[in-house]
Protein backbone atom coordinates (compact mmCIF):
# COMPACT_ATOMS: atom_id res chain seq x y z
CA UNK A 1 0.00 0.00 0.00
CA UNK A 2 2.68 2.52 1.11
CA UNK A 3 4.31 1.14 -1.90
CA UNK A 4 2.23 2.12 -4.48
CA UNK A 5 1.59 5.97 -2.44
CA UNK A 6 4.94 6.54 -3.64
CA UNK A 7 4.77 5.67 -6.55
CA UNK A 8 2.15 8.10 -7.49
CA UNK A 9 4.35 10.32 -5.89
CA UNK A 10 7.21 10.17 -7.81
CA UNK A 11 5.10 9.75 -10.96
CA UNK A 12 3.88 13.51 -9.90
CA UNK A 13 6.94 14.71 -9.10
CA UNK A 14 8.34 13.84 -12.74
CA UNK A 15 4.89 15.56 -14.23
CA UNK A 16 5.51 18.64 -12.80
CA UNK A 17 8.86 18.69 -13.23
CA UNK A 18 8.10 17.59 -17.03
CA UNK A 19 5.77 20.53 -16.59
CA UNK A 20 7.96 23.03 -15.21
CA UNK A 21 10.25 21.86 -18.19
CA UNK A 22 7.69 22.55 -21.03
CA UNK A 23 6.44 25.89 -19.35
CA UNK A 24 10.07 27.29 -19.23
CA UNK A 25 10.40 26.38 -22.99
CA UNK A 26 7.10 27.84 -23.81
CA UNK A 27 8.47 31.39 -22.20
CA UNK A 28 12.35 31.26 -23.89
CA UNK A 29 11.35 32.59 -27.08
CA UNK A 30 10.10 35.75 -25.42
CA UNK A 31 12.57 36.31 -23.03
CA UNK A 32 15.27 35.58 -25.86
CA UNK A 33 13.77 38.35 -27.67
CA UNK A 34 13.61 40.53 -24.65
CA UNK A 35 16.96 40.39 -23.65
CA UNK A 36 18.99 39.86 -26.96
CA UNK A 37 17.45 43.16 -28.56
CA UNK A 38 17.17 45.33 -24.89
CA UNK A 39 20.60 43.80 -23.61
CA UNK A 40 22.90 45.36 -26.54
CA UNK A 41 21.20 48.87 -26.86
CA UNK A 42 21.29 49.40 -22.57
CA UNK A 43 25.07 48.36 -22.72
CA UNK A 44 25.90 50.08 -25.45
CA UNK A 45 24.10 53.22 -24.21
CA UNK A 46 25.91 53.15 -20.90
CA UNK A 47 29.32 52.80 -23.31
CA UNK A 48 28.44 55.74 -25.81
CA UNK A 49 27.39 57.72 -23.04
CA UNK A 50 30.92 58.07 -21.49
CA UNK A 51 32.52 59.43 -24.38
CA UNK A 52 31.89 62.37 -27.04
CA UNK A 53 31.09 59.95 -29.53
CA UNK A 54 28.59 61.38 -32.23
CA UNK A 55 28.02 59.92 -36.04
CA UNK A 56 28.67 63.40 -37.47
CA UNK A 57 31.96 64.55 -35.42
CA UNK A 58 33.61 61.43 -35.24
CA UNK A 59 35.34 61.41 -38.43
CA UNK A 60 33.77 57.58 -39.71
CA UNK A 61 34.89 56.05 -36.76
CA UNK A 62 32.40 53.35 -35.61
CA UNK A 63 30.73 53.13 -32.55
CA UNK A 64 32.97 50.85 -30.86
CA UNK A 65 35.95 53.29 -31.02
CA UNK A 66 34.38 55.32 -29.49
CA UNK A 67 36.70 55.21 -26.37
CA UNK A 68 39.12 57.43 -28.35
CA UNK A 69 36.40 60.08 -27.33
CA UNK A 70 36.46 59.35 -23.71
CA UNK A 71 34.83 62.05 -21.53
CA UNK A 72 33.85 60.03 -18.60
CA UNK A 73 30.76 61.50 -16.53
CA UNK A 74 30.81 64.75 -18.07
CA UNK A 75 27.86 64.56 -20.53
CA UNK A 76 25.75 63.52 -17.52
CA UNK A 77 27.27 66.30 -15.40
CA UNK A 78 26.43 68.94 -18.04
CA UNK A 79 22.86 67.35 -18.79
CA UNK A 80 21.93 67.72 -15.16
CA UNK A 81 23.01 71.26 -15.18
CA UNK A 82 21.07 72.10 -19.16
CA UNK A 83 18.62 74.46 -18.87
CA UNK A 84 16.94 72.90 -22.24
CA UNK A 85 17.09 69.49 -20.46
CA UNK A 86 15.66 70.30 -17.38
CA UNK A 87 13.11 72.71 -18.86
CA UNK A 88 12.16 69.60 -20.94
CA UNK A 89 11.44 68.05 -17.61
CA UNK A 90 9.48 70.64 -16.36
CA UNK A 91 7.58 70.81 -19.05
CA UNK A 92 6.71 67.50 -19.54
CA UNK A 93 5.55 67.55 -15.35
CA UNK A 94 3.71 70.24 -16.23
CA UNK A 95 1.37 68.80 -19.27
CA UNK A 96 1.39 65.58 -17.17
CA UNK A 97 0.12 67.25 -14.26
CA UNK A 98 -2.63 69.50 -16.28
CA UNK A 99 -3.54 66.79 -18.36
CA UNK A 100 -3.78 63.41 -16.49
CA UNK A 101 -6.28 65.59 -14.21
CA UNK A 102 -8.52 66.81 -16.67
CA UNK A 103 -8.89 63.17 -18.81
CA UNK A 104 -9.13 62.26 -14.96
CA UNK A 105 -12.67 64.07 -14.11
CA UNK A 106 -14.34 65.01 -17.21
CA UNK A 107 -13.90 60.99 -17.92
CA UNK A 108 -15.18 59.77 -14.39
CA UNK A 109 -18.37 63.13 -15.05
CA UNK A 110 -18.96 61.71 -18.72
CA UNK A 111 -19.16 58.01 -16.94
CA UNK A 112 -21.74 59.18 -14.60
CA UNK A 113 -23.53 60.69 -17.09
CA UNK A 114 -23.75 57.47 -19.17
CA UNK A 115 -25.05 55.34 -16.12
CA UNK A 116 -28.67 56.41 -17.33
CA UNK A 117 -30.48 55.52 -19.76
CA UNK A 118 -31.54 57.83 -22.82
CA UNK A 119 -32.16 57.70 -26.69
CA UNK A 120 -29.04 56.74 -29.07
CA UNK A 121 -26.83 56.11 -25.85
CA UNK A 122 -25.20 53.18 -27.92
CA UNK A 123 -24.39 55.44 -30.74
CA UNK A 124 -22.96 58.51 -28.77
CA UNK A 125 -21.12 55.69 -26.44
CA UNK A 126 -19.08 54.40 -29.82
CA UNK A 127 -19.08 58.22 -31.32
CA UNK A 128 -17.42 59.13 -27.83
CA UNK A 129 -14.36 56.53 -27.70
CA UNK A 130 -13.68 56.58 -31.70
CA UNK A 131 -10.83 59.33 -30.36
CA UNK A 132 -8.48 57.14 -28.98
CA UNK A 133 -8.33 54.70 -31.39
CA UNK A 134 -7.08 57.20 -34.13
CA UNK A 135 -3.62 57.05 -35.09
CA UNK A 136 -2.01 59.19 -32.54
CA UNK A 137 -0.03 61.21 -35.62
CA UNK A 138 -2.91 61.86 -37.31
CA UNK A 139 -4.98 63.38 -33.75
CA UNK A 140 -1.56 65.58 -33.74
CA UNK A 141 -2.00 66.69 -37.49
CA UNK A 142 -6.26 67.06 -36.77
CA UNK A 143 -5.41 69.70 -33.88
CA UNK A 144 -2.93 71.75 -36.06
CA UNK A 145 -5.39 71.72 -38.23
CA UNK A 146 -7.98 73.27 -36.19
CA UNK A 147 -5.78 75.31 -34.72
CA UNK A 148 -4.46 77.00 -37.50
CA UNK A 149 -4.76 80.84 -37.56
CA UNK A 150 -7.21 80.28 -40.62
CA UNK A 151 -8.51 77.08 -38.59
CA UNK A 152 -12.18 76.07 -37.00
CA UNK A 153 -11.18 76.94 -33.47
CA UNK A 154 -10.79 80.19 -34.62
CA UNK A 155 -13.52 79.96 -36.64
CA UNK A 156 -15.81 78.76 -33.58
CA UNK A 157 -14.40 81.65 -31.45
CA UNK A 158 -15.51 83.81 -34.33
CA UNK A 159 -19.19 82.79 -33.89
CA UNK A 160 -18.91 83.40 -30.14
CA UNK A 161 -17.54 86.46 -30.00
CA UNK A 162 -18.85 87.87 -33.27
CA UNK A 163 -15.90 89.60 -34.67
CA UNK A 164 -13.06 87.96 -36.93
CA UNK A 165 -10.56 85.99 -34.45
CA UNK A 166 -6.99 84.98 -35.94
CA UNK A 167 -4.96 84.10 -33.11
CA UNK A 168 -1.75 82.30 -34.21
CA UNK A 169 -2.06 79.44 -31.33
CA UNK A 170 0.82 77.26 -32.70
CA UNK A 171 3.59 80.21 -32.68
CA UNK A 172 2.55 81.04 -29.18
CA UNK A 173 4.62 79.85 -26.72
CA UNK A 174 1.55 79.41 -24.18
CA UNK A 175 -1.02 79.03 -26.56
CA UNK A 176 0.96 76.47 -28.16
CA UNK A 177 0.79 74.09 -24.97
CA UNK A 178 -2.92 74.57 -24.64
CA UNK A 179 -3.44 73.43 -28.09
CA UNK A 180 -1.48 70.33 -26.96
CA UNK A 181 -3.53 69.77 -24.11
CA UNK A 182 -6.75 69.88 -25.86
CA UNK A 183 -5.23 67.25 -28.22
CA UNK A 184 -4.93 64.98 -25.57
CA UNK A 185 -7.68 65.52 -24.00
CA UNK A 186 -9.47 65.43 -26.76
CA UNK A 187 -8.09 62.04 -27.49
CA UNK A 188 -7.38 60.42 -23.76
CA UNK A 189 -10.51 61.70 -22.09
CA UNK A 190 -12.46 58.46 -23.65
CA UNK A 191 -9.84 56.14 -22.31
CA UNK A 192 -9.98 57.41 -19.06
CA UNK A 193 -14.57 57.45 -19.91
CA UNK A 194 -13.94 53.83 -20.48
CA UNK A 195 -12.17 52.27 -18.14
CA UNK A 196 -14.64 54.04 -15.24
CA UNK A 197 -17.50 53.46 -16.98
CA UNK A 198 -16.51 49.87 -16.45
CA UNK A 199 -15.82 50.00 -13.16
CA UNK A 200 -18.83 52.57 -12.13
CA UNK A 201 -21.04 49.22 -13.99
CA UNK A 202 -19.36 46.28 -11.82
CA UNK A 203 -20.77 48.07 -8.39
CA UNK A 204 -22.78 46.00 -6.50
CA UNK A 205 -26.13 47.55 -7.65
CA UNK A 206 -27.95 46.39 -3.94
CA UNK A 207 -25.71 48.24 -2.11
CA UNK A 208 -26.23 51.51 -4.01
CA UNK A 209 -30.16 50.65 -3.90
CA UNK A 210 -29.66 49.93 0.04
CA UNK A 211 -27.76 53.54 0.68
CA UNK A 212 -31.42 55.01 -1.63
CA UNK A 213 -33.32 53.27 1.11
CA UNK A 214 -31.49 54.32 3.90
CA UNK A 215 -31.70 58.06 2.66
CA UNK A 216 -28.28 58.71 1.50
CA UNK A 217 -28.03 61.85 -0.60
CA UNK A 218 -25.83 61.62 -3.90
CA UNK A 219 -23.02 62.78 -2.31
CA UNK A 220 -23.09 60.38 0.64
CA UNK A 221 -23.57 57.45 -1.98
CA UNK A 222 -20.50 58.76 -3.62
CA UNK A 223 -18.05 59.13 -1.11
CA UNK A 224 -19.00 56.31 1.08
CA UNK A 225 -19.71 53.93 -1.31
CA UNK A 226 -18.64 54.51 -4.84
CA UNK A 227 -15.54 56.01 -3.73
CA UNK A 228 -14.19 53.09 -1.59
CA UNK A 229 -15.08 50.85 -4.12
CA UNK A 230 -13.96 52.19 -7.43
CA UNK A 231 -10.18 53.19 -5.35
CA UNK A 232 -8.28 49.85 -7.37
CA UNK A 233 -9.78 51.89 -10.70
CA UNK A 234 -8.76 55.17 -10.25
CA UNK A 235 -5.50 54.03 -9.37
CA UNK A 236 -4.83 51.91 -12.23
CA UNK A 237 -6.43 54.69 -14.31
CA UNK A 238 -4.36 57.25 -13.23
CA UNK A 239 -1.28 55.27 -13.44
CA UNK A 240 -1.58 54.39 -17.20
CA UNK A 241 -2.80 57.43 -18.11
CA UNK A 242 0.32 59.10 -16.14
CA UNK A 243 2.73 56.79 -17.69
CA UNK A 244 1.22 56.90 -21.57
CA UNK A 245 1.14 60.95 -20.95
CA UNK A 246 5.27 61.05 -20.02
CA UNK A 247 5.83 59.71 -23.62
CA UNK A 248 4.03 62.44 -25.35
CA UNK A 249 5.67 62.54 -28.60
CA UNK A 250 3.23 61.87 -31.74
CA UNK A 251 0.71 65.30 -31.55
CA UNK A 252 3.38 67.07 -30.67
CA UNK A 253 5.76 66.62 -33.36
CA UNK A 254 2.67 66.95 -35.84
CA UNK A 255 1.48 70.38 -34.27
CA UNK A 256 4.93 72.41 -33.34
CA UNK A 257 7.56 70.02 -33.80
CA UNK A 258 8.55 71.46 -30.14
CA UNK A 259 8.58 75.20 -31.40
CA UNK A 260 7.85 77.90 -30.95
CA UNK A 261 11.58 77.53 -30.36
CA UNK A 262 11.76 74.96 -27.35
CA UNK A 263 8.12 76.40 -25.46
CA UNK A 264 6.56 72.82 -26.02
CA UNK A 265 9.73 70.81 -26.33
CA UNK A 266 9.03 68.00 -24.28
CA UNK A 267 11.79 65.15 -22.67
CA UNK A 268 10.40 62.89 -26.06
CA UNK A 269 10.84 65.74 -28.69
CA UNK A 270 14.21 66.72 -26.88
CA UNK A 271 15.74 63.33 -26.88
CA UNK A 272 14.38 62.91 -30.98
CA UNK A 273 15.58 66.28 -32.00
CA UNK A 274 18.78 66.31 -30.13
CA UNK A 275 19.49 62.63 -31.55
CA UNK A 276 18.13 62.38 -34.34
CA UNK A 277 18.17 66.37 -36.31
CA UNK A 278 21.63 67.03 -34.28
CA UNK A 279 22.66 63.81 -34.44
CA UNK A 280 24.42 64.06 -30.44
CA UNK A 281 23.94 60.55 -30.05
CA UNK A 282 26.60 60.19 -27.05
CA UNK A 283 24.60 63.37 -25.67
CA UNK A 284 20.94 61.75 -26.08
CA UNK A 285 22.74 57.96 -24.63
CA UNK A 286 23.55 59.84 -21.41
CA UNK A 287 20.08 61.99 -21.00
CA UNK A 288 18.11 58.43 -22.23
CA UNK A 289 19.83 57.06 -19.24
CA UNK A 290 18.94 59.81 -16.62
CA UNK A 291 15.05 59.50 -18.30
CA UNK A 292 15.38 55.97 -17.74
CA UNK A 293 16.27 55.78 -13.94
CA UNK A 294 13.73 58.50 -13.16
CA UNK A 295 11.28 56.40 -14.89
CA UNK A 296 12.39 53.27 -13.49
CA UNK A 297 12.49 54.96 -10.09
CA UNK A 298 8.58 56.07 -10.57
CA UNK A 299 7.73 52.90 -12.24
CA UNK A 300 9.15 50.72 -9.25
CA UNK A 301 6.49 52.96 -7.48
CA UNK A 302 3.46 52.17 -9.69
CA UNK A 303 4.16 48.62 -10.47
CA UNK A 304 3.63 47.93 -6.82
CA UNK A 305 0.78 49.34 -7.05
CA UNK A 306 -0.44 47.40 -10.13
CA UNK A 307 1.22 43.90 -8.55
CA UNK A 308 -1.08 44.46 -5.99
CA UNK A 309 -4.00 44.77 -7.91
CA UNK A 310 -3.34 41.65 -9.93
CA UNK A 311 -2.64 39.77 -6.79
CA UNK A 312 -6.71 41.19 -5.34
CA UNK A 313 -7.79 40.14 -8.95
CA UNK A 314 -5.78 36.26 -8.84
CA UNK B 1 -42.07 64.38 -10.97
CA UNK B 2 -41.51 67.80 -12.97
CA UNK B 3 -38.55 68.33 -11.58
CA UNK B 4 -36.87 64.95 -12.65
CA UNK B 5 -37.72 65.53 -16.11
CA UNK B 6 -36.21 68.64 -15.91
CA UNK B 7 -32.77 67.32 -14.43
CA UNK B 8 -33.32 64.48 -17.05
CA UNK B 9 -32.83 67.27 -19.96
CA UNK B 10 -30.27 69.12 -18.65
CA UNK B 11 -27.96 66.12 -18.60
CA UNK B 12 -29.32 64.52 -22.31
CA UNK B 13 -28.76 68.42 -23.73
CA UNK B 14 -24.98 68.09 -21.51
CA UNK B 15 -24.48 64.85 -23.49
CA UNK B 16 -25.36 65.74 -26.67
CA UNK B 17 -23.05 69.06 -26.68
CA UNK B 18 -20.16 66.34 -24.90
CA UNK B 19 -20.59 63.77 -27.68
CA UNK B 20 -20.64 66.66 -30.15
CA UNK B 21 -17.19 68.40 -28.78
CA UNK B 22 -15.37 65.67 -29.16
CA UNK B 23 -16.47 64.32 -32.62
CA UNK B 24 -16.40 67.84 -34.23
CA UNK B 25 -12.62 66.96 -35.03
CA UNK B 26 -13.30 64.26 -36.55
CA UNK B 27 -16.03 65.72 -38.89
CA UNK B 28 -13.84 68.56 -39.50
CA UNK B 29 -11.18 65.92 -41.01
CA UNK B 30 -13.69 63.96 -42.94
CA UNK B 31 -15.50 67.24 -44.33
CA UNK B 32 -11.86 68.57 -45.13
CA UNK B 33 -10.93 65.26 -47.04
CA UNK B 34 -13.70 66.25 -49.39
CA UNK B 35 -13.18 69.82 -50.11
CA UNK B 36 -11.61 71.36 -52.66
CA UNK B 37 -8.71 73.61 -52.49
CA UNK B 38 -10.33 76.33 -52.28
CA UNK B 39 -12.54 75.41 -48.93
CA UNK B 40 -9.20 74.10 -47.28
CA UNK B 41 -8.97 77.77 -45.16
CA UNK B 42 -11.33 80.37 -44.50
CA UNK B 43 -11.00 83.40 -46.61
CA UNK B 44 -11.67 86.84 -44.89
CA UNK B 45 -12.71 85.18 -42.24
CA UNK B 46 -14.94 83.11 -43.78
CA UNK B 47 -14.89 78.84 -42.59
CA UNK B 48 -16.26 76.21 -44.48
CA UNK B 49 -18.31 74.71 -42.45
CA UNK B 50 -19.82 71.90 -44.60
CA UNK B 51 -18.02 71.05 -48.35
CA UNK B 52 -19.73 73.14 -51.30
CA UNK B 53 -18.49 71.32 -53.66
CA UNK B 54 -17.35 67.81 -52.82
CA UNK B 55 -14.60 66.43 -54.65
CA UNK B 56 -12.42 63.33 -54.50
CA UNK B 57 -8.92 64.53 -55.95
CA UNK B 58 -7.87 64.94 -52.44
CA UNK B 59 -7.51 60.76 -52.48
CA UNK B 60 -6.99 60.72 -56.09
CA UNK B 61 -3.85 63.28 -55.65
CA UNK B 62 -2.36 60.84 -53.19
CA UNK B 63 -2.01 58.48 -55.88
CA UNK B 64 -0.68 60.33 -58.67
CA UNK B 65 3.08 61.32 -59.55
CA UNK B 66 0.98 64.13 -61.48
CA UNK B 67 2.72 67.37 -60.55
CA UNK B 68 -0.31 70.03 -60.46
CA UNK B 69 -1.68 72.70 -57.48
CA UNK B 70 -2.79 69.77 -55.59
CA UNK B 71 -0.19 66.94 -55.97
CA UNK B 72 3.24 68.11 -56.10
CA UNK B 73 4.71 64.86 -54.21
CA UNK B 74 7.92 63.23 -55.22
CA UNK B 75 6.09 59.85 -54.29
CA UNK B 76 3.21 58.44 -54.21
CA UNK B 77 1.30 57.15 -50.77
CA UNK B 78 0.49 53.62 -52.43
CA UNK B 79 4.36 52.60 -50.49
CA UNK B 80 3.33 53.54 -47.51
CA UNK B 81 0.24 52.31 -47.19
CA UNK B 82 1.61 48.76 -48.20
CA UNK B 83 4.47 49.13 -45.53
CA UNK B 84 2.47 49.86 -42.94
CA UNK B 85 0.33 47.02 -43.62
CA UNK B 86 3.11 44.83 -44.15
CA UNK B 87 4.94 45.53 -41.25
CA UNK B 88 1.90 46.11 -38.93
CA UNK B 89 0.31 42.02 -40.07
CA UNK B 90 3.96 40.43 -39.76
CA UNK B 91 5.26 42.17 -36.17
CA UNK B 92 1.43 41.42 -34.85
CA UNK B 93 2.14 37.74 -36.15
CA UNK B 94 5.50 37.59 -34.28
CA UNK B 95 4.45 38.97 -31.32
CA UNK B 96 1.55 37.14 -30.66
CA UNK B 97 3.49 33.63 -31.12
CA UNK B 98 5.95 34.95 -28.52
CA UNK B 99 3.67 36.51 -26.39
CA UNK B 100 0.70 33.74 -26.35
CA UNK B 101 3.34 30.42 -26.11
CA UNK B 102 4.65 32.67 -23.24
CA UNK B 103 1.73 33.44 -21.68
CA UNK B 104 0.06 30.15 -21.38
CA UNK B 105 3.68 29.29 -19.69
CA UNK B 106 3.13 31.60 -17.08
CA UNK B 107 -0.19 31.16 -16.33
CA UNK B 108 -0.06 27.46 -16.37
CA UNK B 109 3.64 26.69 -14.73
CA UNK B 110 3.85 29.74 -12.82
CA UNK B 111 7.54 30.18 -14.68
CA UNK B 112 9.18 33.50 -14.78
CA UNK B 113 7.14 34.90 -12.63
CA UNK B 114 8.97 38.12 -12.77
CA UNK B 115 8.65 38.78 -17.01
CA UNK B 116 5.21 40.37 -17.13
CA UNK B 117 6.68 42.84 -14.92
CA UNK B 118 9.97 43.42 -16.60
CA UNK B 119 7.72 43.67 -19.68
CA UNK B 120 5.79 46.32 -17.75
CA UNK B 121 8.33 47.84 -17.08
CA UNK B 122 9.40 48.06 -20.83
CA UNK B 123 6.13 50.07 -21.40
CA UNK B 124 6.86 52.45 -19.05
CA UNK B 125 10.16 53.60 -20.37
CA UNK B 126 9.91 56.45 -23.57
CA UNK B 127 10.76 55.10 -26.63
CA UNK B 128 13.04 58.42 -27.04
CA UNK B 129 15.13 57.09 -24.29
CA UNK B 130 16.38 54.03 -26.01
CA UNK B 131 16.17 54.57 -29.44
CA UNK B 132 19.93 56.41 -29.91
CA UNK B 133 21.38 52.72 -28.48
CA UNK B 134 18.93 51.13 -30.80
CA UNK B 135 19.86 53.03 -33.71
CA UNK B 136 23.36 52.17 -33.40
CA UNK B 137 22.82 48.45 -33.28
CA UNK B 138 20.35 48.73 -36.00
CA UNK B 139 23.09 50.72 -38.06
CA UNK B 140 25.81 48.00 -37.22
CA UNK B 141 23.48 45.28 -38.38
CA UNK B 142 22.34 46.79 -41.19
CA UNK B 143 18.74 46.93 -40.10
CA UNK B 144 18.08 50.56 -40.75
CA UNK B 145 15.15 51.34 -42.82
CA UNK B 146 14.19 47.58 -43.65
CA UNK B 147 11.21 45.64 -43.24
CA UNK B 148 12.74 43.06 -40.17
CA UNK B 149 14.31 46.30 -38.61
CA UNK B 150 11.02 47.54 -37.98
CA UNK B 151 9.14 44.40 -37.23
CA UNK B 152 11.67 43.48 -35.06
CA UNK B 153 11.22 46.39 -32.54
CA UNK B 154 7.22 46.42 -33.01
CA UNK B 155 7.22 42.92 -31.96
CA UNK B 156 8.86 44.16 -28.84
CA UNK B 157 7.04 46.78 -28.05
CA UNK B 158 3.38 45.09 -28.07
CA UNK B 159 4.67 42.17 -26.53
CA UNK B 160 3.98 43.24 -22.91
CA UNK B 161 0.32 43.60 -24.12
CA UNK B 162 0.66 40.58 -25.64
CA UNK B 163 2.18 38.17 -23.10
CA UNK B 164 -0.39 40.10 -20.37
CA UNK B 165 -3.49 40.21 -22.22
CA UNK B 166 -3.07 36.44 -22.91
CA UNK B 167 -2.10 35.61 -19.58
CA UNK B 168 -5.78 36.56 -18.48
CA UNK B 169 -7.31 34.54 -21.24
CA UNK B 170 -5.38 31.66 -20.05
CA UNK B 171 -6.39 32.40 -16.71
CA UNK B 172 -10.22 32.04 -17.44
CA UNK B 173 -9.78 28.97 -18.74
CA UNK B 174 -10.17 25.92 -16.13
CA UNK B 175 -6.95 24.18 -15.21
CA UNK B 176 -8.94 20.99 -14.71
CA UNK B 177 -9.36 21.18 -18.72
CA UNK B 178 -5.27 20.70 -19.45
CA UNK B 179 -5.13 18.42 -16.46
CA UNK B 180 -7.83 16.01 -17.68
CA UNK B 181 -6.26 15.99 -21.25
CA UNK B 182 -2.87 14.87 -19.87
CA UNK B 183 -4.37 12.25 -17.77
CA UNK B 184 -5.84 10.84 -21.01
CA UNK B 185 -2.11 10.65 -22.48
CA UNK B 186 -1.97 13.87 -24.27
CA UNK B 187 1.56 15.63 -23.76
CA UNK B 188 1.79 19.20 -22.31
CA UNK B 189 2.24 20.46 -25.92
CA UNK B 190 -0.49 18.14 -26.99
CA UNK B 191 -2.83 19.42 -24.53
CA UNK B 192 -2.02 23.31 -25.11
CA UNK B 193 -2.70 23.08 -28.80
CA UNK B 194 -5.76 20.58 -29.25
CA UNK B 195 -7.62 21.71 -26.42
CA UNK B 196 -6.37 25.48 -24.71
CA UNK B 197 -5.80 27.47 -27.82
CA UNK B 198 -9.44 26.27 -29.69
CA UNK B 199 -10.61 28.15 -26.16
CA UNK B 200 -8.89 30.86 -26.59
CA UNK B 201 -9.46 31.57 -30.22
CA UNK B 202 -11.61 35.03 -29.26
CA UNK B 203 -8.60 35.66 -26.72
CA UNK B 204 -6.33 35.64 -29.17
CA UNK B 205 -7.93 37.14 -31.97
CA UNK B 206 -8.88 39.98 -29.59
CA UNK B 207 -5.19 40.19 -28.59
CA UNK B 208 -3.89 40.32 -32.38
CA UNK B 209 -6.03 43.06 -33.09
CA UNK B 210 -5.17 45.41 -30.36
CA UNK B 211 -1.28 44.19 -31.02
CA UNK B 212 -2.12 45.14 -34.43
CA UNK B 213 -3.62 48.79 -33.64
CA UNK B 214 -0.89 49.68 -31.17
CA UNK B 215 2.04 48.77 -34.22
CA UNK B 216 -0.28 50.14 -37.03
CA UNK B 217 -0.18 53.27 -34.70
CA UNK B 218 3.72 53.81 -34.09
CA UNK B 219 5.14 56.87 -35.15
CA UNK B 220 8.34 57.60 -33.22
CA UNK B 221 10.07 54.41 -34.15
CA UNK B 222 9.21 54.34 -37.84
CA UNK B 223 10.12 58.08 -37.94
CA UNK B 224 13.72 56.99 -36.59
CA UNK B 225 14.17 53.93 -38.04
CA UNK B 226 13.12 54.18 -41.60
CA UNK B 227 13.84 56.31 -44.77
CA UNK B 228 12.85 56.36 -47.89
CA UNK B 229 12.15 52.87 -48.60
CA UNK B 230 9.88 51.40 -45.71
CA UNK B 231 8.63 54.61 -44.12
CA UNK B 232 5.03 54.21 -43.13
CA UNK B 233 1.80 56.02 -43.24
CA UNK B 234 2.29 58.49 -40.15
CA UNK B 235 5.96 59.13 -41.00
CA UNK B 236 4.45 60.06 -44.32
CA UNK B 237 1.59 61.98 -43.58
CA UNK B 238 4.31 64.11 -41.41
CA UNK B 239 6.20 64.85 -44.59
CA UNK B 240 3.46 65.13 -46.90
CA UNK B 241 4.54 69.02 -48.35
CA UNK B 242 4.46 70.99 -51.02
CA UNK B 243 6.11 73.80 -52.17
CA UNK B 244 3.31 75.49 -54.06
CA UNK B 245 0.72 75.38 -51.56
CA UNK B 246 3.04 74.67 -48.52
CA UNK B 247 -0.26 72.78 -46.56
CA UNK B 248 -1.86 69.72 -47.63
CA UNK B 249 -5.02 70.21 -45.46
CA UNK B 250 -6.95 68.52 -48.48
CA UNK B 251 -4.79 65.15 -49.50
CA UNK B 252 -3.28 65.26 -45.35
CA UNK B 253 -6.61 64.89 -44.70
CA UNK B 254 -7.82 62.01 -47.21
CA UNK B 255 -4.53 60.03 -45.31
CA UNK B 256 -5.83 60.52 -42.18
CA UNK B 257 -8.94 59.16 -43.24
CA UNK B 258 -7.58 56.16 -45.11
CA UNK B 259 -5.01 55.79 -41.89
CA UNK B 260 -7.43 55.71 -39.12
CA UNK B 261 -10.53 53.21 -40.68
CA UNK B 262 -8.46 49.74 -39.88
CA UNK B 263 -7.74 50.57 -36.29
CA UNK B 264 -11.40 52.16 -35.56
CA UNK B 265 -13.19 49.49 -37.35
CA UNK B 266 -10.79 46.94 -35.33
CA UNK B 267 -11.31 48.99 -31.90
CA UNK B 268 -14.86 48.93 -32.47
CA UNK B 269 -14.85 44.95 -32.86
CA UNK B 270 -12.66 44.51 -29.95
CA UNK B 271 -14.56 46.95 -28.23
CA UNK B 272 -15.42 44.63 -25.17
CA UNK B 273 -11.84 44.25 -24.56
CA UNK B 274 -10.25 47.68 -24.79
CA UNK B 275 -9.95 48.58 -21.08
CA UNK B 276 -8.46 45.07 -20.57
CA UNK B 277 -6.10 45.89 -23.19
CA UNK B 278 -5.07 49.12 -22.27
CA UNK B 279 -4.98 48.91 -18.30
CA UNK B 280 -2.80 45.40 -19.36
CA UNK B 281 -5.51 43.47 -18.03
CA UNK B 282 -5.59 44.72 -14.44
CA UNK B 283 -9.33 46.18 -15.21
CA UNK B 284 -11.20 43.51 -16.54
CA UNK B 285 -14.24 43.88 -17.69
Amino acid sequence: MSTKIEQKNTVDKSAIKEGIKFGTLMVLPAQIMFFTVLAFPLLSGIYISLTEWSPLTSGGLKWYSAYKFWSGLSNYWNLITDKEFLMALFRTFIIVATVVPIEFFLGLFIAFLFLDKFPLKKVFHTVLIIPMMIVPAVGGFVFYMLFQSSGAVNGILSIFTSQPVEIVWLQHDVLAIIAIICADVWQWTPLMFLILLSGLMSLPEDQLNAAVILGFSNWQRFRMIVLPLMKPVFVIALIIRGIEAVKIFDPIWLMTSGGPGTATETISVYLYRHGFVMLEWSWIAAAGYIIFILINIIAAFALKLIKEKHREAA
Amino acid sequence: MEQKIYAKIVKYVLVVFIVSVFFFPIYWTITMAFKPHMEWTSSAGKIHWIPKKPTLTNFTSLFQRKVSVVSPLSSTAVRPIVNSIIVSVASTVFTMILGTLAAYGISRYKVAPNLPFMLLGLRMIPLAAIIVPIMVLWAYVGFVDTAHGLIILYALSTLPFAVLLMKTFFDEIPTELDEAAIVDGYSNWGAFTKFILPLAKGGISSTALFCFILNWSDFILALTLTDRKWSTIPVYLDKLQSGYVGKLYGPKAALALIAVIPPVIFGLLIQKYLVRGLTFGAVKK
